[in-house]
């Protein structure tokens, strides 16, 4: 395999945190650790180019960096690229990921990166890429590399990877279901009796956390705002212009209100799957409140109701989705002067 | 933002600040149990807790 | 509290004249059994086809799947609350038609992504529980213009009387075994030093609004319901059935419920101690999910002392809401958990995957089906509520898993298991 290789200045024989401004550069072959990547790549593998770059240098200028990099590889025509491993270096690990995920993008080269669980790179990039767990501890370098090497063939020879566990890479988070031999019933009873009896067991999933959200300061004065209503829900108006779906939307939709004092079930319809309908077509003010939110406007507590209602629907949807659509709206809404909204949940 | 929902713990789960909540999943601002003027009074509440979570500090 | 269960063992299931069961062989009399069904007065019709494992053939939209079961006369009632009197389920002697299912057909659901099918033969067939059983496919039609509740309600009343019609076929016959449920409930002293395990299932999840006449647990439809609790037997003995949302979920599979059936075992081994179970429901208020959840976990805590507890949800997303806060409170009292998720995730991303996040509750089994399914030959045959139905049945090349009857199954069935990679 012809191999482009990425270090940051430690490893790549320039210097400690000293020389982390350090500009990139490109050497021909092996350098440190890629030596030992040839190595345990074996059936003669070379590292072609290796790339070295400042920690600080990468972290302000990754674009170019990433652009660099891409193109090295494309120009040697390399059959796989590998950054690090990290260990616990945060901007060495940020970058790695950037730039795996770059190669990968750009050119579908194979990529494989190392780092430790708690490097940053990883939360960053685990979805997008195979980063083997490499420890905290530089004396592993070994270990890390045999086991990216693992990885680097069979994702060079277009075979499954494996199991997490099985290769030593930090899981990615993509689900593949699979016929196992035992029924949920009989891994429940094992479970629980494994729990109750203080033995090791292992959960089939491992739950999501959530960053907390920085709350928006408050609107102390709201007769003088524009509140705007949104839903995921899945109300829209009755022939659902935009075809909203009735599971997970990939879309958002906007309603016109601004004439409405009251909505009524004939003029909408409800596109989501996961609740009883039928309350909210009888009156649709139970999801959307444009009823009571236009007195309130009527009696100037409420400054302006914004002039439409937004509405996608929440089922089962992805989380990347709900980012984006949430992205979307937010954005949307503040362009439109809104200054506070009341989203409503089924 | 003020959230509506009967299911406040995913509202809090993903981090939602001012959550307000709703009467049910069917109806997170109504009650098809209640005749309509009540049911109307219910939404005004729930709408004015939301609006005055949204006038205070998270 | 024991219930017998009296088995005969199904072989093969052919039509013919005068229902009876003979050597393994179900005779089913089309004209008796379209009787036993057309008591019910709201029907206009019954179609009765059976359909074998390894027959060339697709049956859909399907209502439920339902063991033919019949108990003996003086011992107990049939569905007791639903079709027979109120009488506590889960005692006395039970016959069953053991290799043999009723599977009734919704003829007014269209195929689609949110309905259940079966097929009888190649790898999807292998995949399903229910593949290798002798299916009684019952079609009721009804009169035209019935209201779709009612016409709920008339489905669920055919399906127990054909179970219950089927199985009475060995009332008086030698049954080929004889299985005993029995436990000392949470008083029995044998099971000390053991694990304490108790059930805690869902039944419902009310952000579908039960109707009035929608029988769920011994004929109530749940609305208001507390968390109940319930003798294992009583799941298997014909109290609960399924709601009329039948999401990854059959009756055949309370009356042979796979997690009450396996702590059973486990009990039997003399592993844990089975200490009883909580029938509860998911709820659209919140109010009504703070006090299920609460005194789901208290009775399994004050009234079943359990020490560890496995928990269920029914239906999709929202119910698990309500089991992860009920997981969360059971650890609270100091009983460890076991929940058991449904994948949920469209993007096949684990990070999608789950509605509550409670570092306590670590210990999830989760159940896939979301990007699996099986090639399909053409059928000779399908059984369907609707010509319409049937075209859209026989052009299926391909069988996603959470179309198939059991393949998801969310009562312990499921061999399914998404894997995080």
């Amino acid at each position: 395999m012809r191999v482009v290789h990425y270090l940051n200045q430690f490893f790549g024989g320039l210097g400690g945190e000293e020389e982390a401004n350090i500009a990139v550069e490109v050497r021909e072959g092996a350098v440190g650790p890629g030596r030992l990547l040839e190595q345990v790549l074996g059936d003669g593998s070379t590292v072609v180019k290796t790339v070295i770059c400042g920690d600080n240098h990468a972290a302000e200028n990754l674009d170019s960096v990433m652009e660099l990099v891409v193109e090295q590889v494309r120009e040697s025509q390399a059959d796989l690229f590998v950054a690090g491993p990290c260990f616990v270096a945060g901007r060495y690990g940020v970058a790695a990921g950037a730039l795996c995920a770059a190669v990968q993008a750009e050119l579908g080269t194979p990529v494989v990166t190392g780092m430790a669980v708690e490097n940053p790179g990883v939360d960053l990039y685990r979805q997008e890429l195979y980063i083997v767990d490499s420890g905290e501890n530089v004396a592993d370098m070994r270990a890390a590399l045999i086991k990216m090497a693992a990885i680097a063939r069979k994702l060079a020879a277009n075979e499954d990877v494996g199991r997490p566990a099985d290769m030593g890479y930090i899981p990615r988070g993509i689900m593949k279901d699979e016929i196992v031999e035992e029924s949920a019933a009989v891994r429940l009873a094992n479970m629980i009796l494994a729990k109750t009896t203080g033995q090791p067991y292992e959960t089939e999933l491992t739950q999501t956390g959530f960053e907390p959200i920085p709350a928006p300061p408050p609107v102390p004065d709201l007769s003088e705002a524009t509140v705007a209503i949104v839903t995921d829900g899945g109300l829209v108006p009755a022939g659902n212009p935009d075809g909203m779906p009735a599971i997970a939307s990939t879309i958002w939709g906007a309603y016109d209100i601004a004439a409405v004092d009251d909505l009524e079930g004939a003029d909408y319809e409800v596109y989501h799957r996961g609740y009883d309908n039928r309350h909210v077509l009888n009156d649709p003010d139970r999801l959307v409140p444009v009823d009571v939110l236009k007195e309130l406007e009527k009696a100037g507590e409420v400054g302006k109701v914004y002039e439409q209602f937004l509405s996608m629907t929440g089922l089962a949807n992805p989380l990347a989705n709900s980012r984006r659509i949430g992205r979307e709206i937010a954005e949307s809404l503040k362009n439109a002067g809104v200054d506070a909204v009341i989203l409503t949940s089924t | 933002m003020a959230q509506v929902t009967a299911v406040t713990p995913v509202a809090r789960m993903v981090g939602s600040n001012r959550v307000v909540q709703g009467k049910g999943i069917v109806y997170p601002l109504g009650d098809a149990g209640l005749d309509p003027e009540e049911e109307k009074d219910l939404r005004r509440s729930i709408v004015k807790q939301a609006l005055e979570a949204l006038r205070s500090e998270a | 509290m024991k219930l017998t269960l009296a088995i005969h063992s199904v072989n093969d299931a052919r039509t013919g004249s005068g229902t009876r069961l003979d050597g393994g062989m179900l005779t089913v009399d089309v004209d008796e059994l379209r009787d036993a069904v057309l008591q019910d007065r709201r029907l206009q019709s019954v179609d009765v086809e059976i359909a074998s494992p390894g027959q060339p053939c697709r049956i859909g939209v399907v209502f439920d799947i339902l063991e033919p079961r019949a108990k003996e006369p003086g011992t107990g009632s049939d569905f007791p609350g639903l079709l027979g009197p109120m009488a506590v389920a889960g005692q006395g002697t039970t016959h069953v038609l053991r290799g043999a299912a009723v599977t009734v057909v919704d003829a007014s659901q269209e195929p689609g992504i949110a309905s259940k099918m079966m097929e009888m033969h190649g790898d999807a067939a292998q995949a399903s529980p229910y593949g290798s059983l002798h299916h009684v496919v019952v079609v009721p039609r009804m009169i035209p213009g019935t209201p779709r509740h009612v016409e709920l309600n008339a489905l669920r009343l055919a399906s127990v009387r054909a179970a219950v019609f089927l199985g009475s076929s060995a009332l008086d016959l030698e049954p080929d075994s004889v299985e005993e449920y029995e436990l000392d409930g949470p008083w029995g002293k044998a099971g000390d030093g053991l694990p304490r395990i108790a059930y805690i299932g869902q039944v419902h999840g009310h952000q579908m609004v039960v109707e009035e006449d929608e029988r769920i647990l011994y004929g109530s439809n749940t609305e208001g319901m507390s968390p109940l609790t319930l003798h294992p037997n009583e799941w298997l003995d014909g109290a609960v059935v399924c709601s009329y949302w039948v999401m990854r979920v059959e009756s055949y599979f309370y009356q042979n419920h796979p997690i009450i059936l396996e702590l059973y075992k486990r009990h039997l081994a003399g592993e844990i101690n089975f200490v009883g179970t909580v029938a509860t429901v998911a709820a659209s208020l919140e109010a009504d999910r703070n006090r299920n959840c609460l005194l789901a976990a208290h009775q399994a805590r004050w009234g079943l002392g359990a020490d560890g507890v496995v928990l269920t949800k029914y239906g999709g997303g929202a119910p698990h809401v309500d089991m992860g806060e009920t997981a969360r409170i059971c650890e609270a009292l100091g009983m460890k958990t076991v929940v058991q998720v449904s994948d949920s995730s469209g993007d096949r991303r684990a990070e999608s995957a789950m509605l509550f996040s409670y570092p306590e509750v670590d210990a999830i089994v989760y159940g896939g089906g979301g990007d699996i399914g099986w090639n399909a030959a053409p059928v000779e045959r399908v059984i369907a509520g609707t010509a319409e139905a049937g075209q859209a049945l026989a052009q299926m090349t391909f069988i996603p898993a959470q179309a198939l009857c059991g393949a998801t199954n969310q009562q312990g069935a499921s061999k399914i298991q998404a894997m995080v990679y």
